[in-house]
């Protein structure tokens, strides 16, 4: 397996968070050159990398980039969504505590190609610890003089998943509930205040020194085709060594697990893997056995790759247990602004536990599915539809061990 | 402007301007879907998701109330699959719902118990002790009433009070089924225009203090009116109702849309108006304190005109029908009296605000000007009559015509209300507008017009 470590360079220098080291070992190198690019040649070189959004969507970031505007009257921003709430994701919070510099030159580049004076940080509530760790390297930029021409604000959010939505996230910055917008019906950047804003993952962003330091190739060096670079790959679950660790799309993803995992707990066998975070489809060994880590195979696979958050089940998990685990989660986490998301996830996550009380029948069963289908495709965000393909995807795969408990 | 392009709602084409809402359509023309969240003062939220309709070419059933319209749309709007998203999502929105349709007032005029009677149907498939408990009577303060368990969370009365009143006292809180609304910390809903959100909510989860458990909605009847609050002259409905023998009784006055006078609302002012029109009312004829009968009422003020007919002034009150006026005005120069309407008493500049209230608070000084009729104080004269207007005077003699007791000396005949009778007005912007007459009382008090007919015979 090819060693490639693009944003997780220098995560294993000691003390690394810090602007010495960083700078030491090459950060803020690619803004001595930057000048000599214009932002449009820098948003071309992004789309010519085709960075995909590392939060979980997989979309071009240089689309994305591309619809904010050059010549705006309106102030233009930069939103970082570091709101990491996804289960079984902890990727952002290694790029903030172990590399928090290579984050902010990703700002300051972003910021020179969209021509924005303002980036914001938007932070999950629960990461505090991790918050104060990127602060301090922000107040050492500014000592340093790195922000003379940006500015950065670290934005704490208040524990809710959906805050990690685009436009719930700049609902939430602009002070009010997090609640996420209707979509527009043409492509256009996201609005903050009414002013055009760029939202990138702190992954994503953390990408953008190395593609302007290396070039577009540098990075389609590595991946597929479809799916180029690098992605910081997470496992948790039943695997002996769980943790971050970056490999490149494409990689198989049983390889994976084996080389930096140490496969699974106990010398266990494998019973299933949700592949990038719970809003994933699950899979069953089987399906897992061929598949490597790409946009596209996942897609193939009816699930997706979502953040790279992988949870291994190993035999003896007990599938409608982790069903009902991922639907309190969905329950608890539901922002309550469409009707079918708001009804439907505390229905399905109560029918669950019925059914794990032995009190269940099949009808149960069958409006479970019933209920999926209402809440799939059916309301502003894609929160309830991806509740439903979870419902869905145990129940089409597990559905013996639902029946065995009727 | 844009175009006007053609589009198909079911097999039918409409005429339809490019880019406008599709939900705004479809209730013009009054094709049916069901709809909580959207509102066309309040625009599109897209929460309750009910108003899907299917757009060929499209995957998904879309809600209509963020569909714009572009040329050759095909929609469908009925058919065996979007009632079935429609009862599905029926079905989620009742889940938690108390159903208690017979302790609530809002039956009978409920959105929900409309859409379910037309796609729901169905047996509730969770036992009332599992569904989700919230508060049921909360006192937002302002004469509203709040029972969180029933409501949709359409979020109408938040965007109410965000973005029409700016006042933000209500918002949302808790996520997912424990999403409920609240007014903010430690502050109450306090506006002058709050008890909307009664008439804005689609449900029964606001309700007004005034109007709970007084009466169900199915028992009233409703007639067009104007209210007479201030000189703004909002559209209304009066809805009264006469049980058996009783007397015809106002329980409610409601906003009627007029888009050109006062949209949607009106203020809680001129809301509890109706109460005034009932109490206090001056029911029979008084002379000098003694309660007469009209007969000698009418002799009475005959005698008196005959007596001082040198000498008269007639006062008239700036919120009498346009009718009512002109026939004093035509009875005053068979007089020869001298006419006026003082309008100092009519102004206060502290209910003035930037919404619809006026400080004009006369409902038709328009009229009073138009006929130009003088505006001072009354000269001395020997006798005065005084048609409803709220100042008293003083003269040898006075003849008062009132819908309302007052302590004051001299003859008083009782007159009819403006909910006893009809006539038109004409509003401080010009818009001239027709009062239905609402009440009818078991002894009717008799019209301005009644008592001139009299006092001409």
């Amino acid at each position: 397996m090819r060693d490639c470590k693009i944003v997780s360079r220098k995560f294993e220098l000691p003390n690394s968070h810090t602007l010495e080291v960083s700078k030491a070992h090459g950060g803020y190198k690619t803004l001595e050159k930057l000048r000599e690019h214009s932002p449009l040649e820098i948003i071309d070189i992004i789309k010519a990398s085709n960075l995909r959004g590392k939060g979980g969507g997989g979309a071009p970031a240089g689309e994305k980039w591309e619809l904010m505007p050059q010549n705006s009257l309106k102030p233009s921003f930069l939103a970082v969504n570091c709101d990491e709430s996804e289960p079984g994701t902890f990727k952002d919070r290694q790029i903030i505590t172990k590399d928090p510099h290579l984050l902010i030159e990703g700002i300051l580049i972003t910021c020179y190609a969209i021509r924005a004076k303002h980036a914001y940080i938007y932070i999950r509530g629960e990461y505090k610890q991790f918050q104060d760790i990127l602060q301090g390297a922000i107040d050492e930029a500014y000592e340093d003089g790195l922000l003379k021409e940006c500015d950065i604000t670290v934005h704490r959010g208040a524990g809710a998943y959906i805050c990690g939505e685009k436009s719930a996230l700049l609902e939430s910055m602009e002070g009010k509930r997090g609640h996420p917008r209707l979509k527009p019906k043409q492509k256009e950047p996201e609005w903050f205040f009414d002013n055009p804003t760029l939202v990138n993952n702190v992954e994503t962003i953390a990408t953008v020194p190395f593609i302007v330091q290396n070039g577009a190739d540098a990075y389609r060096a590595f991946g597929t085709e479809q799916s180029p670079g690098t992605l910081l790959f997470s496992m948790s679950g039943h695997v002996q060594k769980p943790g971050v660790y970056e490999a490149e799309f494409g990689t198989s993803m049983m390889e994976y697990i084996r080389h930096f995992g140490g496969g699974v707990k106990g010398g266990k066998k494998l019973k299933a893997v949700i592949p990038g975070g719970v809003s994933c489809g699950v899979l069953t060994a089987e399906e897992c056995e061929n598949l490597t880590l790409d946009y596209e195979a996942l897609r193939c696979m009816r699930s997706s790759l979502g953040t790279g958050g992988m949870i291994l089940m190993d035999e003896d998990t007990d599938m409608v247990v982790a069903l009902k685990n991922i639907l309190e989660f969905y329950h608890e986490e539901s922002c309550g602004q469409c009707t079918p998301c708001r009804e439907g996830t505390g229905w399905s996550d109560k029918l669950v536990a019925k059914i794990l009380e032995k009190k269940g029948t099949k009808e149960d069963l069958n409006k479970l599915l019933e209920i999926a289908d209402t809440m799939n495709g059916k309301t502003i965000c894609v929160f309830a539809p991806a509740a439903s393909a979870v419902i869905v995807d145990f129940m089409r795969k597990f559905r013996d061990e639902f029946e065995a408990k009727l | 402007m844009s175009e006007m392009i053609d589009i198909i709602v079911d097999s039918q084409s409409y005429k339809v301007q490019n880019g406008s809402l599709l939900i705004d359509l479809l209730i013009k023309e009054k094709i049916k879907v069901p709809y909580f969240c959207y509102h066309e003062s309040l625009g599109a939220d897209g929460n309750c998701r009910m108003c899907m309709v299917e757009i060929e070419g499209q995957k998904r059933p879309q809600i209509a109330c963020d569909t714009f319209i572009k040329p050759g749309m095909i929609i469908r709007s009925k058919g065996e699959n979007i009632e079935k998203v429609r009862t599905d999502i029926l079905e989620l929105e009742l889940i938690n719902h108390p159903v208690d349709c017979p302790i609530c007032d809002q039956a009978g005029e409920c959105s929900l118990q409309e859409f379910y009677m037309e796609y729901g149907l169905h047996d509730s498939k969770i036992s009332i002790s599992e569904k989700v408990k919230h508060s049921k009577h909360l006192d937002l303060g302002s004469n509203v009433m709040l029972d969180q368990e029933r409501c949709v969370l359409c979020a109408r009365c938040t965007r109410f009070t965000d973005k029409i009143t700016y006042t933000h006292e209500l918002g949302i809180i808790g996520r997912g089924d424990e999403a409920k609304v609240t007014t903010m910390p430690g502050r109450k809903l306090d506006n002058p225009y709050a008890m909307n959100v009664v008439d804005l909510c689609p449900v029964g989860a606001l309700t007004s203090k005034d109007f709970r458990f007084a009466q169900r909605v199915w028992f009233l009847q409703t007639v067009d009116s104007i209210c007479h609050g201030c000189a703004k002259g909002c559209n209304i409905y009066i809805d009264h109702n006469k049980i058996k023998y009783q007397d015809d009784v106002i329980y409610r006055f409601r906003p009627r849309r007029n888009d050109n006078v006062n949209g949607f609302f009106i203020c809680d002012a001129g809301r509890l108006s109706y109460k005034q029109l009932q109490e206090n009312r001056l029911e029979s004829a008084i002379l000098n304190g003694e309660k007469i009968t009209q007969m000698q009422a009418i002799a009475k003020a005959k005698e008196l005109l005959a007596k001082h007919k040198e000498n008269i002034t007639v006062v008239i009150d700036a919120n009498l029908y346009t009718e009512e006026i002109e026939a004093i005005l035509a009875f005053a120069k068979e007089l020869n009296a001298k006419v006026c309407s003082p309008k100092e008493v009519y102004r206060d500049e502290s209910f003035k605000d930037d919404m619809l209230r006026s400080s004009n608070r006369a409902a038709n000084y328009k009229t009073i000007e138009r006929l130009n009729i003088d505006t001072k104080e009354p000269d001395s004269s020997s006798l005065i009559l005084n048609f409803n207007h709220p100042q008293d005077f003083e003269a040898t003699s006075v003849i008062n015509f009132l819908t309302h007791n007052r302590l004051s000396l001299g003859l008083s005949l009782p007159i009819a209300a403006y909910s006893e009778n009809e006539g038109t007005l004409t509003n401080e912007d010009g818009f001239t507008q027709k009062c239905e007459k609402a009440i009818f009382k078991n002894v009717p008090i008799p019209t301005i017009i009644e008592h001139l007919i009299r006092l001409r015979r």
